[in-house]
């Protein structure tokens, strides 16, 4: 208002006499008829304030207040507080709340390995090597109710999209997924506590990852998941530059895992209190294509689980029976299925049962740099169904250690007839030797 | 000229057309837009643009600091208050500036004991609670060790994302009497011994960080308990929730205005807060959320109806912790890092370790 007068006087001042002087004269009159209103409205305004005094307290104090008050709510640099005044119907949405959930996260990680490996001459004579494992880049996010997450890996000797899809979450907080996505499989989201895993993960039954879509919902204790998978993540069965074992196409072995439903149902006792057990079980059927014969046969495996989380205590014990019927051509071994990832392959047996027991116990943190302490024992085993086959077996015993963004895992794995173990094979064959690989895994993640 | 110098003297808050007020949510910040908020835009012309938060004074330090300040006014806990003020990032308040009770009492003699700070001016007397839903719990809680009990009490608890108020309850429910808790709290033992206490429920905990996210734990029963602003509570009830309070050991605390400094609308601020702390304006506030008002000479305009649900009748006093302000203002740098820190740290293995 002290801007507008002295633009008024500024007007008087600067008017010049002219043949226009009685316009001006009705411009400055009006102008001095609508001060004389805000002055009187200021009065008016004036007035107001006084009586502020018990009358107040009756409710409502103006027809305006009986309007259900909905609060502007915006970070303070947020452009729409700009135009916002009390009494707008805005999204609640406070700056920590944007601070603290962005639509989209970019994260990611960068981890190294040290390794020393009793099976391998020139690891013995190095005492050890160390090298990238892998530099990852991670994408999730939720815009209303449409969800996105992507993974992408680079190694040193292969580049791949760990995972990458698009959801829907609907108002019961289920999702509807479409892309590649976890096969909803036995013990999730992983098999193992360690980073190398145990011989689910070997076989592409657990961690697995496949191009489709899944269905999963939440009903108080219960879980459940339906997905179908055209076929694997890359469709392309002889590419191995990807993160989970599927069956690829090398050599004689020409099978492709196709049309694969899965089935799983959880249910967890104790949901929500300090000591939860899940126990469930999971299906999976699907057609095994062969690009030689070019028919398709058949593979099923049945998982059930136990997820046992009490206290600082996590027992987790399962069963697998897997069954895979591929149509070769005449003179290949059917005793067999390839599969492969990270750049490589290896038999596995077609017809096995699976033992997995885990064990892991959280400790306290004794000193202030260590966020998590997780130590564990992971067994697991492979009963091929083939006669006198070595069975495979995996024991990894270790810690897990969190420290703000590093995260540090310490294994001491112990194998046997196991895949990367040397000699060691999946299917029939092998060695019966132990093996050994010490691997301190160091990840900064952001 | 024409007498327009009286528009900048007698009404700063002419001088612009929008006031940037800080608060918290839901029926909290509804009772403040009704209660004062509304009727001084009424009677100045001037816009408020109520912008919430859930405590701290990070975000004032950072504006404070670079001069870039855009709260004018902010609702604060009285401990945040404190060290903000200690911080140098708050205008000191004169007292006397504020106005007199209808009666004449001067503000200084109107204010309730410790509502009045050298940068802060009470509004409220808020509590925080426990609340369950009685349709969600086979059992009601009749003792905040209960709380505690996830044996004979079970389901999900819901609490603050901040130390204060849960570790003085960890104290209280391990049988620490409620006038030794700030003495035992005051030493390492006596911090180990209240997060040990919350460790034995931590798996069990849903953390919330504003007030309406409390409710809408109990509302959703996704908790069978929470902790929670009482003065929410009646605003729940209304809209058809069952929820019940259990009073024992609330956590009372005064909630005040404060302004930063370095702000271009000081003196609006300052009238603003002069507006909203008025005998009247704090009355027709706790009659929209029962929360005692900070100055007596409210309590004569608060309704019957509303004076028997506040958190300070004398029944509910009778257990009540005061939420040490001065030693929350000392201590809460410290032990939030060791909060923190305890939050980051599971007890249960975690179903998803980083791979």
């Amino acid at each position: 208002m002290n801007r507008f007068s002295a633009v008024v006087a500024a007007a008087l001042a600067a008017s010049p006499p002219s043949a226009a002087a009685a316009e001006d004269e009705a411009t400055v009159k009006a102008l001095l008829q609508r001060i004389e209103a805000l002055e009187a409205r200021l009065q008016q305004l004036e007035a107001r304030e006084q009586p502020l005094t018990p009358a107040l307290q009756e409710e409502p104090l103006t027809p305006a207040l009986q309007e259900e008050p909905v609060v502007q709510t915006a970070p303070a640099e947020s452009p729409e507080m700009t135009d916002a005044v009390s009494g707008s119907e805005r999204i609640t949405m406070t700056a920590e709340t944007l601070a603290r959930e962005p639509d989209i996260d970019i994260g990611g990680a960068l981890r190294f390995n040290l390794v020393h490996r009793d099976f391998v001459d020139s690891s013995e004579g190095k005492r050890g090597e160390s090298g990238l494992d892998v530099f990852r880049l991670n994408v999730d996010g939720k815009i209303d109710n449409i969800l996105v997450s992507a993974e992408y890996r680079f190694y040193s000797y292969m580049d791949t999209i760990h995972h990458g899809w698009l959801g829907y979450e609907f108002e019961d907080a289920s999702q509807l997924q479409v892309g590649i996505h976890q096969v909803p499989f036995g013990l999730l989201p992983y098999a193992a506590h360690n980073a190398w895993f145990g011989v689910p993960y070997y076989l592409g039954l657990a961690d697995d990852y496949d191009m489709g879509i899944r269905y999963q919902r939440q009903d108080g204790p219960w879980a459940s998941h339906l997905a179908f998978y055209k076929n694997e993540e890359l469709n392309s069965a002889g590419d191995l530059d990807r993160y989970s074992l599927d069956l690829v196409q090398v050599g004689e072995q020409q099978n492709e895992e196709v049309n694969q439903f899965n089935a799983r149902l959880g249910y967890t006792f104790g949901l929500g209190s300090g000591c939860e057990t899940e126990l469930g079980g999971s299906g999976q059927w699907s057609e095994i294509y062969n690009a030689a014969t070019d028919r398709r046969g058949d593979h099923w495996a049945a998982a059930a689980h136990v997820d046992s989380r009490c206290g600082r205590w996590n027992l987790q014990l399962q069963g697998i029976r897997y069954v895979y019927d591929p149509i070769n051509p005449a003179g290949v071994d059917s005793a067999a299925v390839r599969v492969g990832a990270f750049g490589g392959s290896y038999d596995i047996a077609s017809e096995a049962d699976v033992a997995v027991a885990n064990l892991a116990y959280n400790f306290k943190p004794s000193v202030p740099w260590i966020d998590q302490l997780t130590c564990y024992n992971d067994y697991s085993r492979l009963f091929k169904d083939e006669p006198d086959a070595i069975d495979s077996q995996i024991n990894t015993i270790g810690c897990a250690v969190g420290s703000g963004p590093l995260f540090t895992y310490i294994d001491y794995i112990l194998a046997r007839n196991m895949a990367f173990f040397g000699d060691g094979s999946m299917a029939a064959g092998g060695s019966d030797e132990w093996r050994s690989r010490f691997n301190v895994n160091i990840g900064f993640y952001w | 000229m024409f007498g327009l110098g009286m528009f900048g003297l007698g009404f700063p808050a002419l001088a612009q057309n929008s006031l940037n007020v800080v608060s918290w949510d839901g029926a909290y910040v509804k009772s403040q837009i009704i209660g004062f908020i509304r009727p001084w835009e009424d009677l100045t012309g001037s816009r408020v643009k109520v912008i919430e938060y859930s405590g701290g004074i990070e975000e004032i330090r950072r504006q404070v600091r670079s001069w870039n300040v855009s709260w004018d006014v902010v609702d604060l806990e009285l401990f945040d208050a404190t060290r903000a003020c200690e911080e140098g990032l708050l205008e000191t308040i004169d007292p006397d500036s504020l106005p007199p009770a209808p009666d004449g009492t001067p503000a200084r003699e109107d204010f309730i004991s410790g509502s009045l700070t050298p940068c802060g001016v009470g509004n409220v007397v808020g509590s925080t609670v426990v609340s369950y839903h009685r349709d969600r719990v086979a059992r009601a809680p009749e003792q905040l060790a209960d709380f505690f009990n996830l044996k004979d009490f079970p389901g999900r608890r819901g609490m603050r994302r901040s130390p204060q108020g849960n570790l003085e309850w960890a104290l209280i429910a391990d049988g620490v009497p409620r006038e030794d808790v700030y003495r035992v709290l005051s030493t390492e033992e006596g911090l180990d011994r209240a997060f040990a206490v919350l460790t034995q429920i931590k798996p069990s905990i849903d953390w919330w960080r504003s007030g309406e996210e409390a409710i809408r734990l109990l509302e959703t029963g996704q908790v069978a308990m929470s902790s929670v602003y009482s003065g929410r509570i009646y605003d729940a009830v209304a809209r058809g929730e069952a929820l019940e309070i259990l009073w024992d050991h609330q956590v009372w605390f005064y909630d005040v205005w404060g302004v930063p400094k370095n702000g271009r609308h000081t003196e609006q601020a300052l009238d603003f807060i002069r507006f909203a702390t008025s005998t009247e304006s704090l009355a027709r506030q706790a009659n929209h959320i029962p929360y005692g008002p900070v100055r007596q000479s409210s309590m004569q305009l608060v309704r019957e109806e509303v004076r028997q649900i506040l958190p300070t009748t004398p029944e509910r006093l009778a257990t009540a912790i005061e939420l040490d302000a001065q030693w929350w203002s000392d201590n809460t740098e410290r032990v939030n890092i060791r909060f923190q820190r305890w939050l980051q740290r599971p007890v249960m293995v975690p179903r998803d370790l980083p791979r």
